[in-house]
């Protein structure tokens, strides 16, 4: 049994910062080279009643109107920005999408690993004969975790979701799946408080990280340079290893997506990588970086864009918090 | 990997500053944290740089204690230069 993408959508929140928004409230920041080195002009953020789940909503009816909602029989809901502990974000969007109630629904926490965790699963799902017609919803809003001071996470992180439609086919669209971990990492890329290990903590004490960014322990931390190194060490890997399990060569594929994580760091690691320009998609200046929703909004922009098309072989690897990572080659 | 002259990882480290050659002097007793163009992005560049000449990468906990630019050199491993 084979699958295939047959669908995606997405959706961003309406409420736009800009770089020139940024450059006022921070002033040694310069939007003229947040633009040129990390590729982003603008990002879309929830407002403070707006929720993952609410932009999950959007981009699920969205997908709907193309998409008979009674054909779906398994609805997998990616976020790390959950509605509450429980239940699940997904029971909720079963009921608030009209899905039927005889399918599976469940939520699972990755960040910019998300989506091709999500396509391994929905794969299986199907292979399995568990499912056959999956709704994949990968929703972010680290917005909502990220202190407002602090410059560099503000600058990086916008908010969005994306929604797929994952069948079976004739042809193998999806290919093999190399998928990896390593919680080693695990405090670079984390939210502190706010969990059962540290609850909350309104009088937890600002943190300056020494470039001018403040955060308390209740919001979003990243060690970037800490993930600069793991992607350096790990994105290769992962290029290379899924090539070999797909029995393919960079040559022989027509494209490559990875997470869109910003433009200097993709941008190197398509050199180390040797990965020709013009099959490597780099956009994040309207988005920025959208964690789990970057992987589904480029194979979207890029076949409207026609960047990609129908036939075409495209690499997709996602890399991060966790630390967790995989990639895939899917056939459009 | 061969070897590097400091004067050259001067000059790379420059170029990862996007510090213009002719601009600005940076010498081994530099404190990076003193140039105005040493930020969180430029972090990322001079990473880009270790690794690209040096296949490395420099733990984050040691590039916080990094002051000048011989402290730098001497995380990236004396052993690396001539």
């Amino acid at each position: 049994m084979s699958v295939k993408i047959v669908k995606i959508e997405y959706y961003l929140p309406e409420t736009i910062i800009t770089n020139n928004d940024l450059e006022k409230q921070f002033i040694d920041w310069s939007s003229e080279k947040i633009e040129k080195k990390i590729g982003i002009k603008e990002r879309h953020i929830v407002k403070e009643d707006e929720t993952a789940l609410d932009l999950a909503l959007e981009a699920g009816k969205k997908i709907l109107k193309i998409y008979d909602k009674d054909r779906i029989d398994f609805l997998l809901f990616c976020t790390q920005s959950p509605e509450y502990y429980l239940p699940s974000g997904a029971c909720i969007l079963q009921d608030r999408l009209g899905l039927k109630t005889n399918i599976g629904a469940l939520d699972y926490n990755l960040g910019c690993s998300g989506f091709i965790y999500g396509l391994a699963m929905a794969k299986s799902l199907i292979i399995s004969k568990i499912a056959t017609n999956i709704l994949l919803i990968t929703s972010e809003t680290y917005t909502k975790h990220i202190h407002s001071k602090d410059k560099s996470n503000r600058t990086i992180f916008g908010d969005a979701a994306a929604a797929v439609i994952i069948e079976k086919s004739k042809n193998e669209q999806i290919g093999e799946f190399v998928l990896g971990t390593d919680g080693s990492g695990y405090k670079n890329l984390i939210v502190p408080n706010g969990g059962l290990r540290n609850r909350y903590d309104i009088n937890s004490k600002e943190i300056d990280d020494d470039s001018g960014s403040l955060r308390t322990d209740n919001n979003l931390y990243m060690n970037g340079p800490e993930i600069f190194n793991f992607t350096i060490d790990a994105v290769p890997k992962v290029v290379s290893e899924t090539l070999g399990k797909n029995n393919t060569i960079l040559e022989n594929l027509d494209y490559v997506i990875f997470h869109q994580a910003n433009k200097y760091m993709n941008e190197y690691l398509r050199e180390k990588i040797n990965i020709p320009k013009e099959k490597f998609y780099l956009n994040l200046l309207h988005t920025g970086n959208t964690v789990s929703a970057t992987i589904p909004i480029a194979i979207k922009d890029a076949l409207g864009n026609k960047l990609i098309k129908k036939g075409d072989k495209v690499l997709l690897v996602g890399f991060g918090v966790g630390y967790s990572w995989g990639g895939t080659i899917i056939t459009i | 990997m061969e070897k590097m002259k400091t004067e050259d990882f001067i000059n790379e480290l420059k170029d990862a500053l996007e510090i213009k050659v002719e601009d600005q002097k940076v010498t081994l007793e530099t404190n990076l944290k003193d140039l105005e163009e040493y930020d969180s992005l430029s972090v990322l560049s001079i990473i880009a740089m270790i690794d690209k000449n040096f296949g490395k990468q420099i733990p984050s906990s040691d590039f916080s204690k990094v002051t000048t630019v011989s402290s730098l050199i001497e995380s990236i491993g004396k052993e690396h230069f001539e």
